[in-house]
């Protein structure tokens, strides 16, 4: 296969960006080849309602009061 | 292929665990991170606690596969400039790049495994929902 690829004038202006993580890539110009791969895990225990729910709860019950 | 890169103004307030912020070519770049964030409703630390044997951090990721066919590429810089004014960043965290110029191979392997411990306290709340 060929290919006939012509690099013009590149100008940027201004970027903004809050946050690049995870195995991310902002590129300005040009690659061969990325190869990019995340992992993220967080277990079932995240999910347990600890007492910082019940001390509302508890507002509401003097508000009821 | 090298382009010259002409940054004017490049602000970045964090760049953290494994990531690289590039101005101008490069060749290969390579990175591997991972993490393990504990977080607790009541201070503790044990650095040998939990180690380092989790699955995530084990088990292969499986790559999105390069192709190999032959590829008669021509590039013909007509303009070999690359002009950027200005780029503001807050972060760039867990093997990421910032790259302002041309680069062949990117590889980038991030692993995170986060673990939050609360108090056992759910019989007592679910005590006070039924009272409800």
């Amino acid at each position: 296969m060929n290919m006939t690829v012509v690099n013009h004038h590149l100008s940027v202006g201004h970027i903004a960006i809050g946050g690049v993580a995870s195995a991310s890539l902002v590129l300005i110009g040009d690659s061969e080849t990325i190869q990019l791969a995340s992992a993220f895990d967080t277990p079932p225990e995240s999910l347990i309602i600890g007492p910082f729910p019940q001390k509302q709860n508890n507002k509401k019950n003097e508000e009821k009061r | 292929m090298s382009r010259l890169s002409v940054v004017h103004l490049l602000r970045a307030n964090a760049v953290v665990f494994s990531s690289v912020v590039q101005v101008g070519d490069s060749q290969h770049i390579r990175l591997s991170g991972r993490a393990l964030a504990v977080q607790r409703q009541f201070e503790y630390v044990d650095s040998n606690e939990f180690p380092l044997a989790f699955p995530i951090f084990t088990k292969p990721i499986p790559l999105s596969p390069v192709d190999h066919e032959h590829v008669c590429r021509h590039t013909l810089h007509d303009c070999p400039l690359i002009a950027v004014h200005s780029i503001r960043i807050i972060g760039v965290s867990s093997t990421s790049v910032v790259h302002i110029g041309s680069t062949k191979n990117v590889e980038a392997e991030s692993r995170v495994k986060h673990i939050r411990q609360l108090t056992e306290r759910r019989e007592q709340h679910a005590r006070s929902r039924r009272s409800d």
